[in-house]
Parts: C-alpha cells; structure tokens; sequence
C-alpha cells in the first residue's frame, strides 16, 4: 500500500478531539417543563468528571470517520503492476497518420521528420517499430526488423516512408491503435511500451471502437499533433436526397425528372475565418455556378447548380486547402430492361388494351429505362420479362416459354379464359388444375388476403401502402387445385371469395406470376389504382432490374460487383484491375472508377469521406477519456524526468484503482451509523415520568 | 355503574376532539347509570316550600300543603329553585401540564363541560368563569338554549394567563355572584394557599354551597422523573436545577402536606373537596361528587326532621 499525499495521514491524529469530548462529561443539559417549582428546591449541578469513556460505540465510529477521512486524503493505491516497466530501455512504435486530411500544407512533411527525428534519438537498445494508417494499419518497419538490424532502421525509414505518401481514406484511429497493441510481441514486454502517435488529430476521426477495448496498462500514448497554419477549411459532402420513404413517390418523381436532384452539403470549420464560396460544375459556365457564404462552423445543405455540360465533378472553391473540395457524380445511366407484351391485342392506343396501361407504366427513368416490344409470338431473342395476356399459345409457344422460364426468365401471365389452364399445365407440370370463370352473382370482388410480407409484393411492406379496398375486380377467373399442390403454387393475394389472385411458383430459375384477373378495365380497376406501377417496379426489381440508384461510394467501400462475372475495373489513374468472378475490389482513389462485364459497362464515382473534412483538431486529452493511457508532455526536461514520470505513473496508478472511492462510501457508511446511534442515544434523553 | 372498571379511560376520552361531545359521552354514561341509581339528581334539594309571612303572593301558596298539613306554605318559582352553578375553572398555566396525552386543563375543561352539560339537562342554569392572575372570563349562570355553546366556546379558549392569585380571584368572585348557589372550583391549587382558606369562608358565608375539585397530573403526584435536569416553572419560568432521585422524598413530603393543608381547610369552612388525579375516570368523579351530595342533601333533611 502506498499513498499519493500521506502528508494528510497526520490528519487521523484529530480523532484525540472526539475521545477528550468523550471523557469530559457535560452537566446534564436536559430542559424540563414542569408545572410548578412549588415543592422544590434548586441544587447545584453534579461537575463529574469520571475518567470513563461514555458512549463507547459512537466514539468509535467518530473516531473511524476521522480515519477514513485521513485515508481518503492520502489516497492509497497498490503499486505492484506498474512494477513491470521499469527497464530504462523502450520500446516505441511510431505511428503516422496517412489519411486524406494529412494532405494539407505541409503535414505529410513535418511527420516524416518527427519520424526520423524520433528514430535518430533512440537508442541501439532502444526497440522501434514504424507503421501507417489511415482506415488500417501498414506496417513498415517491425519490432523483429528493428531488433535483428537497429542500426538500419535510420536508413531504412526514409526509404519504406517515401513509398507512402497521404491516401483518400478516412482516419480509424481507433482500429489502428487496436491493430498496433497486437504489434507489441513478447520481446519488448520487458521494455517500457510506447507509441508515438503523429497526426493532425482531426475532429472527423473514429474513435468509437476504441471503446471495446482494454488498453494495456503498461503501454503508453504519445500524441505528437500536427497543426496547420490554419484551420480555414470549406468542405462539400453528399448529403442524402430527399428523404420520402414512400417508394412509389420517388419512382414518379424520379421518372418524370429523368435525373434525381443531386443536394450536397457544405461545411466550415468553426475556427475558419473564409465566408465566402463557389460551388460549380467542372467547366460549367459561370452563370450555372452558386456564389454565397457560409459561417464558420455552419453546415447546409444545398441543391447542386444546373448541370448543363453533363460533368460530373462538382467543385467548391473559397479555401485553400483542396482535398475535401470534389465531388463526383456518376452520370445517369438507365438500365435496359427488354420487356416482351405477348397478345393478340397489340395496340397502344386503346383504353381497351391491356398494352394500354403496361406502356404507360413502364416510362424510363434514371436508373431503369424498359424497352416494351409487343408481339402474337415470342421474339427471336430471349427478353427479360414477358407479360402474357390474351394470347392465343400453341404447343411450340408453351415449349418456348417454359424453356425462357427454366433459363430464369419472368413471366406474367394473365389468365384471360380457362382454356389458359392448359398453358400453365404446361408450364408448371401440374395436371390437377382447373380453371373457371370466376362468380359473376356480386357486381364485383375485391382483395381479401394480401401476403405483403412476400419478396414479390416487397413495395407494399410499408403498412401505409396496403389500403387495397379501393381496388375492384369486374372479373376474374377461379383457379382451382389440389391441396398438395400449394407448396408449388404460392397465394399472394386472394380474393374476398377465396379464389386466388395472385399466384406464383418457380419453374426452374425462373418466376412465374399468374394474375386471375387482367389489369385493364374490361376486368378490373387495377391499372387505374395506385398500386399498379409500383407493383411493376416491385416485379422488376424482383427479376433483377432493380429501380434503386446505386449508393453513394466513400473511399475504402467495395465497388458493387456482381460475384458470378468476372469485371475488369478502370480507376480514375485509367489504371486498370482485372478481376476474377468473386473477387472484390476496394476502392483507395476519388474519381469515377468504371466497372466492365461481358454485357454492361457501369461507371461509379467513389468520393472522399465526408468526415475527412472535418479537420479542427481536438484535444489529445479526449482518448484518455477513451481509456487510453496517454504519456506525460513530450519533451520533458531529463533532470526531473524521472520524478515527474513517477509522481504521474503513481496518479495514473491511483487514478485506475480509484481505492479513495471505496473509502468514501465506507465514511458515508459510518457517518450514516453514527448519526443514527446518535439520533437514538437523544432520542433516550427526554424525561418522561 | 356497578364497578370502576365500566368507566371511560380519560385518555381515550380525551382523543375526541369536540369537548361538547365529551362531556355528552360522559353525561350520557352518567343518565343510564342514574336509571338504577335511586338518585335523581340535587335539584330536588332546592324546591322547598317556605312559610308564608305577609306580604307573600297568595299565588303561590301551596293548597295541597295547607290542606294536608294545614298550614301556610308557598312554593317557590321552579326557577328559582333550581340550582345556580358556578363552575370556575382555573387558566393559569400550570393547568397546561400533563405527562399524559392530556394536560390538567383538558381534563378541567372536560369536568366543567360535564357538569355543565349535566346540570342543564336536567333544567339547572350553569355559569362559567376562568381565572388566573384575576377573573378572566365570566358568565353568569342561566339555562337557555346556546348557553351551552358559549360555556363550551370558552371552555375550549386556551389559557393566557402565567401566574395563579387565587385570593384575588376568589375576592373578585364573590363581588360578581350575589345570589346564593354552587361554585364549583376546579383548580390544581399550585399557588401559595395562605389567603385561600380566608376566601373560601368569605364564599362559605355568602351562603354559596362550595365544591373543590383538586386537579393533579401523576407525575406531579408522585414525581416519578429519573434524570437530573433543569426544571422549569411553567407559571414564572424560572429554572432549577434538581435531581430527582435527591429532591423526591422533600417534593413528596411538602405535596402531601399542602394537600393536608386543603383538606383541613375545606374541613373546616364545609367546602366539599374531590381529589381528581387526571388518570381517575370522570364518571367516578361525577359518580363521587353526586353521590356526596346526595348524602349531604340525606343529613339536611334528617337534621331538618330532627329539629
């Protein structure tokens, strides 16, 4: 046991006070009324003073309080695990900070000479160790290395650093002082540990990880901090469109928009002392550029200006530091979907038509652009998706469309007559069917059961979408099978008779959708109701032609790939990566990266991480508050180095065991005890007769 | 009311607030007691016929009497003959002490209370007065309805007044009540008592019929406090420091002798004294105090048969 201040432990003397309070022995001091002094006679109060301790039991917990008191003050701690560290040789991993922020002013410059200064002072017993970071952590320069050739490591860190220069990623602080405790190996535990942390130490770092962990006692965290000349820094971030969550607006809005509206957001750093800003397409005329200022440490989000070239970077100018200044945006590339209208009704232009609606439907939007062919046969190349309505099949159609659903084809078949039954028997397999004209006793019928919980019907999962009782159904047809045959054929929807409206099964890698009634007026309200685009769309995503715009990309994401093909991939350097199928690319550069399958080429912009451009440092002191132990101030003088280091490893030490704490709740404990065997013992006093 | 143990606990008495219906619970106990009681209460006493001498209202003359007995009597006015008390309740603030949950003065206010509600019931005027240093408060003694009330009003008003000057009370009150009647004194008497017993004669002489009730806390009468302490006068506020254990014996001593004091006072100028410690039930003292009077009303009308 050792103390911080026994200095305060001369304060446990005082409990001499409360033991002569107890041997003096007070007259009593008791009041009582009494209704007259009549019959008696004044006496003269007793001075006894009997050498005997009255009320043992309450001396004792005064006199233990004022122990306690003097303990807490003196603030015990156990020093037995700082022991370990007490060779004078360290060992000292020097840690640089290589994210995107480190590219302002000379930053990047000043770490490589505080490196090299660092390893230069060192010591041949000393252990060095070097490494970088920015998302994760590079070793350069091992603790194996540095013992195997110490004296090379002046030589060799020049080297291994100049092939690293400041990378686009994000600063995870946190995951690279996880990743450099393991660095530590057994050969330096007999070594004071030590990591020279040398970064700008910017706001937008991540340190929450840093939470799930127990740092090392005997490891300690120099921060060196690299501040720039000044901390004037605008930046420009993607900010989130339009937050609607009702999917079947954005797909209106979006298709008739052709392109969604792109909002960025801006920021200034609170110390700044820039107002003023341009934000403007790459080469866009100047009176498609937005002028205006920002206060210091105001954000806003801002839509992006007109983008009458078709560029795709946005540039904001105003600051001197131009890292954080791009953003890139894809250009809009729709997707073709090939959709085939099989029918002997073809014709656009009639309300009658079921091609009718179907054309007006499927508009392109900025993702998706649908190719509608219509057609009494199948084409020559396979489509997407078919939709099959009121087609007069032979067997040769039958055979081909089974065949386009083995393949993982779409199909959408509307049941028109119940001779259909001998089209879908061909397709499905399933000889128990039997289809009927539906009742035709009501006027009409409406949806009774709908499994919005089912991947096909995916846009109404939202609870606000699912009011189908708007929705009637002239006719339909009742399709009718056996019980066993449920597991094949799937009801998505029912009607409020029970018939099925909806079905669906899966023929090969292909899905087959069976409608019991038509969308078009002659049947039902359908393609008239809310509901029937964004059922489309659900349809399309589910046949792989997904509506979604692709997410924004950060450097340090995965570009999207799809596993089965192999992609060749261009990097905005137009250095170019080919992968294998499966294989994932992670993306370490901003700019437009283009990715290229047999069939597609796609072109994704990767942008810098927006918290990178948050570069106000802050106060090393915030990671203590991570529970790292962070060494005392750099440069300290030799002479009282070592009695310093002392009298701050024994605070560090009492600090972590907090033992004044337990003391104090004892005190508060004997307080609580004492005042009640006082409250008791006064309580006893008053006279009754 | 065969046995003390029937009687109301004071102290659970004293829990009902209303003094008014205290003193009903109590008289009410008291009537259904008197149903076997071959008493019927002292008003009795006072309706007397007195000779007729010249003068007289021929009104009132008693024609049964004469027919019986032939001779001339009249018969007093109801009201007149009933009984005029008096109930004078010491305030000072020596009364403000109990050991109890009750003080002397609760007790008193209750006794007084009692009486009064007793005595109107039965068609007798009661009248109040409080005293401490001097008269306090007065009211004659009537029996109209509300008067009551007004007794209890003041009954419940708390006391004032510190010291007790019972001579000068007592001289004061013999100027206020000219017509004969009952005083009934409730005091604890803890006041020098060298004039009380010239007072009490002169009220004696006046022709009022005299009760004491000598009220007394148990811990006043037997001075049962353990710790030395300093005591303080609740009249005078003066504090003394005493031992209880030393100064028992001499307080003892000096009571008892105070007490003998009263008695032999009360003795001799015919005042009735009832000793009324606070934990001693109020029908027993009513019951006691009733049941004298009864006796005193025997010995009158047996001396009057024998003359």
């Amino acid at each position: 046991m050792t103390w911080l201040f026994p200095f305060y432990l001369l304060g446990a003397a005082a409990i001499i006070a409360p033991i002569l309070l107890h041997l003096r022995r007070r007259p009593p001091q008791d009041r009582v009324e009494f209704s007259s002094l009549l019959f008696l006679d004044a006496q003269t109060p007793v001075p006894v003073s009997k050498r005997r301790l009255e009320n043992w039991l309450l001396l004792l917990l005064r006199c233990l309080a004022l122990i306690l008191l003097a303990l807490m003050f003196a603030r015990p701690f156990l020093r037995s695990e700082s022991a370990a560290s007490t060779s004078p040789d360290r060992a000292t991993l020097i840690l640089i900070d290589r994210s995107a922020s480190m590219r302002r002013d000379d930053l990047w410059k000043r770490a490589l000479d505080e490196a090299k200064r660092t390893a230069q002072s060192a010591k041949i017993t000393d252990r060095v160790a070097l490494a970088v970071f920015d998302q994760k952590l590079t070793p350069l320069w091992t603790f194996e290395e540095d013992r195997a050739s110490p004296a090379a490591r002046t030589t060799e860190f020049p080297t291994r650093l100049a092939a690293h220069s400041p990378s686009w990623s994000a600063t995870h602080l946190d995951r690279a002082l996880i990743d450099a405790v393991a660095l530590f190996d057994t050969n330096t535990a007999s070594l004071k540990k030590h990591i020279l942390l040398i970064t700008d130490l910017q706001e937008g770092t991540h340190l929450d990880a840093l939470r799930t962990i127990a740092w090392p006692a005997d490891l300690r965290l120099q921060v060196h901090r690299l501040d720039p000349a000044n901390a004037d820094n605008l930046s420009l971030a993607l900010a989130a469109s339009e937050s609607t969550t009702d999917t079947s607006v954005r797909r209106d809005t979006a298709a008739s928009t052709q392109a969604s509206t792109i909002r960025v957001r801006l920021a200034n750093t609170r110390a700044s002392r820039l107002r003023d800003f341009t934000l403007a397409w790459k080469d866009a005329p100047k009176s498609d550029s937005i002028t205006a200022q920002l206060q210091p440490g105001a954000s806003r989000i801002l839509t992006a200006p007109p983008n009458s070239t078709n560029a795709t970077t946005l540039t904001l100018t105003g600051d001197t530091e131009d890292f954080d200044n791009h953003l890139f945006i894809a250009p809009p590339q729709p997707r073709t979907v090939r959709i085939h209208f099989l029918g002997d009704n073809t014709t656009r232009d009639e309300a009658a038509s079921p091609l009718y609606y179907l054309s007006r439907a499927l508009q392109p939007t900025a993702t998706l652009a649908p190719a509608l062919s219509a057609d009494k046969k199948l084409p020559t190349q396979n489509p997407d998706i078919i939709f099959l309505s009121g087609a007069t099949t032979n067997a040769e159609t039958s055979t081909a469309l089974r065949d386009f659903l083995t393949q993982g084809g779409f199909l959408v078949h509307v049941i028109a007559s119940p001779t259909d039954a001998t089209l879908i028997k061909a397709l499905t397999g399933l000889n128990d069917l039997t289809i009927t004209d539906g009742d035709t006793t009501d006027d009409y019928r409406m949806l009774g059961e709908v499994n919005t919980a089912h991947p096909l019907l995916k846009p109404f999962a939202d609870p606000r979408l699912r009011d189908f009782t708007k929705l009637r159904f002239w006719h339909h047809r009742h399709i009718t099978f056996k019980d066993d045959l449920a597991k094949k054929l799937e009801t998505l929807a029912s009607f409020d008779n029970g018939h099925p409206a909806i079905l669906t099964a899966r023929i090969g890698k292909g899905t087959l959708i069976l409608l019991a009634s038509g969308w078009h007026p002659g049947d039902s309200q359908f393609a008239l109701s809310t509901k029937f685009v964004p059922l489309l769309y659900g349809w399309l995503a589910a046949a792989g032609f997904s509506h979604d715009p692709a997410a924004s990309l950060i450097v340090g994401d995965a570009l999207p790939l799809d596993a089965t093909q192999s992609h060749t991939i261009t990097d905005p350097d137009n250095k170019t990566h080919t992968l294998k199928p499966g294989q994932t690319f992670t993306t370490e550069l901003i700019g437009l990266h283009t990715i290229a399958t047999a069939s597609r080429k796609l072109t994704v912009a990767v942008n810098l991480p927006p918290d990178e451009g948050r570069v106000l440092p802050f106060e090393p002191q915030k990671l203590a508050d991570y529970g790292i132990k962070l060494a005392a101030a750099v440069d300290l003088d030799a002479t009282t180095a070592s009695a310093d280091q002392q009298r701050l490893s024994a605070t560090e030490t009492e600090q972590r065991q907090r033992s004044w704490w337990w003391i104090l709740l004892g005190l508060l404990a004997v307080l609580l005890l004492e005042t009640w065997f006082a409250g008791r013992a006064r309580q006893t006093t008053p006279q009754t007769a | 009311m065969s046995s003390a143990t029937t009687f109301l606990d004071p102290a659970a008495l004293m829990r009902i607030k209303s003094l008014e219906l205290r003193a009903k619970v109590v008289v009410e106990g008291l009537w259904k007691g008197m149903h076997r009681s071959p008493y019927h209460g002292f008003s009795v006493e006072f309706s007397e016929y007195r000779a007729y001498v010249q003068g007289d209202d021929p009104r009132y003359i008693d024609w049964k009497v004469l027919a019986r007995s032939d001779r001339t009597y009249i018969k007093k006015f109801e009201d007149e003959t009933n009984l005029r008390c008096q109930l004078v309740i010491d305030h000072s603030k020596s009364m403000g002490y109990g050991s109890q949950s009750y003080t002397k003065a609760d007790y008193a206010a209750t006794l007084a209370a009692t009486l009064a509600s007793f005595l109107m019931k039965q068609g007798d005027a009661a009248g109040l007065t409080t005293f401490a240093e001097g008269i306090e408060e007065h009211l004659p003694p009537r029996n109209r309805p509300g008067h009551l009330r007004r007794i209890i009003t003041e009954l419940e008003r708390p006391a004032k007044a510190t010291g007790t000057s019972l001579a000068v009370s007592i001289g004061q009150l013999a100027d206020l009540l000219r017509k004969r009647g009952m005083i009934c004194l409730i005091t604890d008497l803890l006041a020098p008592i060298e004039h009380l017993e010239k007072q009490l004669a002169l009220l004696g002489a006046m022709g009022h019929d005299l009760v004491l009730f000598h009220l007394m806390d148990r811990a006043e009468i037997d001075f049962t406090f353990e710790k030395s302490a300093h005591f303080r006068d609740a009249e005078s506020g003066v504090e003394r420091f005493i031992d209880p254990q030393l100064a028992r014996e001499t307080y003892l001593k000096r009571l008892a002798a105070h007490r003998e004091h009263i008695q032999q006072s009360c003795d001799r100028h015919n005042v009735e004294y009832h000793w009324c410690p606070t934990d001693k039930p109020l029908e027993e003292v009513l019951f006691t105090f009733l049941s004298a009077r009864q006796r005193k009303k025997a010995s009158k009308s047996s001396a009057k048969l024998a003359a």
